[in-house]
């Protein structure tokens, strides 16, 4: 037990210490020591967890390191849950970020501020432990909180441009706007049920039996601060102004890890879902019209990196369809498979700009083939991957949602796979545009160097082969991630897929025949395109309303910036000015105007004095007079 | 002593009560009526030693002695109360060039 | 002894200042080593604290009005002690870096209102809370007078009419109240004994929730203290916003609950309903500010009023939060006074327009900063957060509503505090001679950052302090249905 709590406090500990030394040390510190401490320091996290997960006998453990807030009746502990989720979730956050890390080393070595950089990716990556790793709401809210702030500052990082500095407080408002909810949700569930435990709420929820409105009411706000952490509507515009920051933290925070928090904490609660049907409608709806939200707005981007950062919204729409539905061992499984591929996917896109200088046009870019191959062939099975083509990761882990979603819901079904077609268009185009063709742009393209070569290839080795992990029965797998999380998520234990196998194989077949059909269409308009005018800036409505996401940042600064801005304007101008000033000053003006009235009195007449006191005092003798 | 105190008692209380009421009366009326510092001084004066007239009448009257203090005390303040009237009434004088006291209404803010 | 000696050293080491009127530097050292012994003193009372109320001088003084000389402390007397003690080093030790004049008389100024704030907050009689808590005013009254900004008079002298109203008002009612109490005393104690009908109670509670609200100030009677603020020198601005706006808060718990506790009952939802409006309208306000210095005045109001808004809720969650959150602000107040200070040394200006595009020569200042603007917004592992969650807890359990309004207050204060970070720092880089912060800036900011993390993770430091006292409070007045 000791080993496990020293492992498990570690993991946390030693990217934080990576925080303190790069962050200290970065006058002192070269490019190359302050990228190789920190990634030595998420790398030996990495170790840790892997230990812990090697070691792991299937149980619930609690680390308790210290009493955090106790007043009262309310004791909330400073505590880690280790079990098969969080096990699972530090596992991949810490690999995937320990490669992207080295990849910065690469990426990132030219800027004068590289250890600043490593200083907040190491943060980035203390919070998402502790995230991930808390045992009750609060700890797991630290992290939330903490991912979000370092997103705000990665976002900014260049902070010289105000376009990058409006992003970041963009992404870190809205992520507070759903906060809102994740707040309210603890606060109420903390009155309903005395702990923030999650292993106490799940145990005492089941006292308060299905549809219970309060368990409603907890899920709906909770899923209110997923959706902000996760992009999905209608807290998503924020992402997609996310990639001002640089492209490694794109695929580390924006991609791979701090967008699924949202699903973790669906998953982490289950059992409340579990109880509160309506809430689970919600959560599919709103999934399944994000995931075609994104796929759409993705056909129409000519920012290689805005084409994947919608394609991460839709994703994210995709896995909490699967756990609205109750898949929560696929929504885990596509949360793995995504952060392999979408890390690999934007490692790739970042390689590319690193050969172009910059350039992120993909109307610049082709035929990229032959000059970068490393990317180009990773790059490539990332998006057979995110497509879907058998037998990738993607196949496996779209496929379960798909068929999970298909049993009750055959529209969502219908609309997921719609998406899913998008989704192969938009990124065989994103695929042909950048490496066939010819090159439209003026740079040299050059592959980058080893440090940042190896990790694309590593991670595109666990793109192709991550579905392992859940091969389906039909396939004669054993489903190992969902028996896995079985023993932490109470939720997979009533996951019952009652299609047969021949409907199973029948839904696999339309989808892949319709993907085949989108890539076939997507080297159809985009495979040979030699000319410069990849895309025409003017678009019919209809194409550039959707490129412009449905308006929906139009919608948001007519709906919410404009009357904030003026409000904050009347509430000053009449307000303040009008209304509280002059309570203020009334009170001085009545106190100057009295005195000066009554300074009248004082003629300097001094008989008229002497008269004064002498009524006084006569008036003074009769009121004794007559009181006697 | 016996022989004042049976003198003063020779008149009956209630005429001592007019005298004094009546130069009260006088003094007040000419301290708001006259306008001349020194005669408004001479008034208060009146004031005093009308009060002081009836302490020693009382004081007789009464035989307590207490009365007595009172009235040595009233004519050490207004001792006190003169020197430092005329003084200022001299500097007016001088300075104001005239001892009306309406004119004197440069006492206000 | 320790209560004595926290009310003389300051009085002895100002009046030394006031008559030998030393050198800048001497005076200087002469303050601070000052405010460090009574910090000793309050850590002193602190560690020697065993969970009972303290009583140290009880007897008669002028037994017609029911003034006594009684003083003591319960728990929450003492962390408002602690408060004043713990803060007011760092608030002397802003003369060194921003001086605003004559340092022996400014100095001293600043004394003898910490010698009127320790004895606001170790008083047990009201009229002698009333003297300290108006005489308070005066140092601060004169400082601001001398060494204020724009407008100096006309705004010290409308502060000060202003807040000297709300305090009559608070006179009246403690008059009003004695003559109803037990042995016409007006000891705590014994105020809280009288016997008040309830129509009474009704009206009586405005006459006194109007100087605390004014002191803290509580929206729609704050209007003196953006302007107030803004003017003041640094150091006047810090002991308004950290430790006087205080008073506001002991106020409601040393009289309007013990005293009225029908009457403040009857109208709680009311006067949370305008706390945590106001909370909200500055929030509001704050963000289109072009002053620096006004955005942090409303930032402070807005937060007083969320613990105004606590701790009327009147259990266990919410008082707790709102006394531990005093602490917090306090400190929060100081650090980012003291930056906008820095900021105004270095441009010579509070606008926003004459920053901006400096974080590249200031990195040291941004790297601070913004650790102080995460305490602000209330991140979790700052200071502010362990106070905020139970502030919200303490109103969830009255009304979901009332919790929803001031967890909005949570995005709020990410808008106009990180806008106003971007302001200062952010942005283009402007190409003038500007410099870092220096040695002595650290050794200002540093501490106080310590202090943020430090109660940040082991909250219960300062929790534990007033959990007690609040229990205590909460079986004597209990929580009317």
């Amino acid at each position: 037990m000791v080993r496990m709590d020293l492992l498990a406090t570690l993991v946390p500990a030693l990217p934080l210490l990576g925080t303190l030394v790069t962050g200290f040390g970065r006058r002192k510190l070269s490019a190359y020591a302050a990228g190789g401490l920190a990634s030595a320091m998420v790398g030996l996290s990495f170790v840790c967890s892997l230990v812990l997960f090697l070691g792991h006998d299937g149980g619930t453990h609690i680390v308790h390191l210290f009493n955090w807030i106790t007043v009262a009746d309310m004791n909330i502990p400073f505590a880690f849950q280790i079990d098969a989720l969080s096990l699972w979730m530090m596992l991949f956050v810490t690999g995937v970020a320990t490669l992207i890390h080295i990849y910065s080393i690469g990426y990132m070595h030219d800027d004068p501020r590289v250890a600043t950089f490593f200083a907040q990716l190491n943060l980035f990556t203390f919070a998402m432990m502790l995230l991930v790793m808390g045992s009750n709401f609060l700890v797991t809210f630290i992290g939330w909180e903490g991912v979000g702030l370092c997103s705000y500052l990665l976002i900014g990082f260049w902070y010289t441009n105000p376009g990058y500095n409006y992003a970041g407080r963009k992404a870190f408002v809205m992520n507070r706007i759903g906060d809102v909810g994740m707040v309210l949700a603890m606060t109420l569930m903390f009155l309903q049920f005395g702990t923030l435990e999650y292993a106490q709420i799940m145990d005492k929820a089941g006292s308060f039996g299905a549809g219970n409105p309060i368990l409603v009411m907890c899920t709906l706000l909770l899923f209110l601060g997923a959706t902000g952490k996760s992009a999905q509507i209608p807290l998503l515009t924020w992402l997609p102004d996310a990639m001002a920051g640089p492209t490694p933290v794109s695929a580390l925070i924006h991609a791979a890890t701090m967008v699924t928090a949202g699903v973790f904490l669906v998953v982490r609660s289950s059992v409340l879902y579990e109880l509160a049907p309506y809430t689970q409608e919600v959560v599919l709806w709103i999934g399944v019209a994000t995931a075609l939200f994104g796929a759409t707005v993705g056909l129409f981007q000519n920012d290689i990196k805005k084409v994947l950062a919608y394609s991460t919204v839709s994703q994210l729409g995709y896995m909490f369809a699967a756990v609205g539905v109750g898949a929560y061992s696929a929504g885990m499984f596509h949360v793995t498979t995504h952060a392999f591929f979408k890390a690999l996917l934007f490692l790739g896109a970042g390689s590319v700009i690193h050969a172009l200088g910059g350039e992120q046009d993909i109307r610049r870019m082709g035929g990229l083939r032959n000059k970068t191959k490393t990317t180009y062939i990773t790059f490539l099975v990332a998006t057979l991957a995110i497509a879907g083509i058998p037998p990738l990761s993607g196949f496996f882990s779209k496929d379960g949602i798909l068929a999970g979603t298909f049993e009750g819901h055959p529209v969502a079904w219908a609309i997921l796979v719609l998406a899913a077609v998008f989704t192969s268009v938009y990124m065989f185009r994103l695929l042909f545009l950048t490496f066939f063709g010819t090159y439209r742009g003026t740079a040299s393209p050059h592959e980058s160097p080893r440090v940042m070569t190896i990790p694309l290839v590593i991670l595109a080795v666990l793109s192709a082969i991550g579905g392992v992990l859940n091969i389906p029965h039909v396939f004669g797998g054993n489903e190992w991630m969902k028996q896995h999380l079985m023993t932490a998520v109470d939720g997979v234990l009533n996951e019952h897929l009652s299609i047969t196998a021949g409907t199973e194989f029948t839904l696999m077949g339309i989808t892949l025949v319709l993907v085949l059909l989108g890539a076939w269409y997507a080297w159809k308009l985009y495979g040979g395109k030699t000319t410069l005018d990849g895309e025409p800036d003017d678009m019919p409505f209809l194409k550039r309303l959707i490129a412009r996401k449905w308006m929906l940042d139009e919608l948001y600064a007519y709906l919410v910036e404009r009357p904030f801005g003026w409000l904050s304007r009347h509430f000053f101008s009449i307000g303040e000015d009008k209304l509280a000033v002059p309570l203020t000053a009334g009170v001085g003006e009545t106190s100057y105007r009295f005195g000066d009235w009554l300074r009248k009195i004082h003629t300097g007449n001094t008989s008229l004095y002497l008269f004064a006191m002498m009524l006084g005092v006569v008036v003074l003798l009769l009121i004794t007079w007559m009181g006697a | 002593m016996e022989d004042v105190v049976t003198a003063i008692r020779v008149v009956p209380l209630g005429h001592y009560f007019v005298l004094s009421f009546l130069l009260f009366g006088i003094g007040v009326a000419g301290a708001l009526l006259r306008r001349n510092i020194l005669i408004i001084i001479m008034c208060l004066e009146l004031m005093l030693n009308s009060v002081n007239l009836l302490l020693v009448a009382l004081s007789a009257w009464y035989g307590d002695a207490g009365a007595q203090v009172m009235v040595f005390f009233i004519m050490l303040v207004a001792a006190a109360e003169v020197t430092v009237g005329l003084a200022i009434l001299v500097q007016l004088k001088r300075n104001a060039e005239g001892v009306d006291i309406n004119q004197l209404n440069r006492l206000k803010w | 002894m320790e209560l004595l000696a926290l009310l003389l050293i300051p009085l002895v080491a100002g009046s030394i200042l006031l008559v030998a009127r030393p050198a800048a530097a001497t005076a200087r050292g002469l303050a601070f080593t000052s405010t460090l012994l009574t910090l000793a003193v309050v850590l002193w009372l602190w560690y020697n604290w065993t969970g009972d109320a303290v009583t140290v001088l009880s007897r008669d003084w002028v037994p017609a009005w029911g003034l006594r000389l009684s003083f003591g402390y319960s728990g929450i007397g003492l962390l408002m002690l602690v408060l004043t003690g713990v803060l007011y080093p760092f608030i002397i030790a802003t003369g060194y870096k921003q001086p605003v004049g004559d340092a022996s008389l400014v100095n001293a100024l600043l004394l003898y209102c910490q010698a009127a704030l320790f004895g606001v907050f170790m008083v047990q009689n009201a009229i002698l809370f009333y003297i300290f808590f108006e005489t308070s005013l005066i140092p601060i009254f004169f400082l601001l007078l001398r060494w204020g900004g724009e407008h100096k008079r006309a705004i010290t002298v409308r502060f000060f009419l202003y807040t000297l109203m709300g305090g009559l008002a608070l006179l009246f009612s403690i008059a009003y109240t004695t003559l109803q109490a037990p042995g016409h005393s007006a000891d705590f104690s014994a105020l809280a004994a009288a016997n008040i009908p309830l129509a009474t109670q009704k009206w009586l509670f405005w006459t006194m929730f109007l100087a605390f609200a004014i002191k803290m100030p509580v929206f729609p009677f704050h209007s003196w203290q953006p302007e107030t603020y803004t003017m003041a020198p640094t150091q006047g601005t810090m002991v308004l916003s950290a430790i006087m706006g205080k008073m506001g808060i002991y106020g409601i718990v040393a009289f309007l609950y013990p005293i009225l506790p029908e009457g403040t009952a009857y109208w709680q939802d009311f006067v949370i309903w305008l706390c945590l409006i106001g909370a909200l309208y500055a929030a509001v306000i704050a963000f289109r500010q072009e002053n620096f210095k006004r955005l942090v005045a409303y930032s402070s109001m807005s937060h007083l009023g969320l613990m105004a808004a606590a701790l009327f809720t009147w259990n266990a969650y919410g008082i707790s939060g709102g006394l531990y959150q005093t602490f917090a602000h306090g400190v929060l107040m100081i650090c980012l006074f003291y930056i906008v200070g820095m900021m105004n040394l270095r441009v010579g200006s509070n606008r926003f327009a004459d920053m901006g595009g400096l974080k590249t020569r200031m990195f040291r200042f941004a790297l601070m900063f913004m650790l102080i603007v995460g305490n602000a917004i209330s991140m979790p592992l700052t200071q502010s957060f362990p106070g905020e969650w139970l502030m919200f807890n303490g109103l969830w359990q009255l009304n979901h509503w009332m919790a929803l309004a001031g967890v909005v207050l949570i995005i709020l204060g990410a808008v106009y505090m990180l806008y106003a970070y971007q302001r200062v720092l952010l942005g283009p880089d402007r190409d003038v001679p500007i410099a870092d912060a220096d040695d002595q800036e650290h050794f200002f900011l540093v501490p106080l950052i310590l202090i943020i993390f430090l109660v940040g993770l082991f909250p219960n430091l300062a929790l534990s302090l007033v959990d007690g006292p609040v229990q205590h409070l909460l079986n004597a007045i209990p929580p009317l249905p």
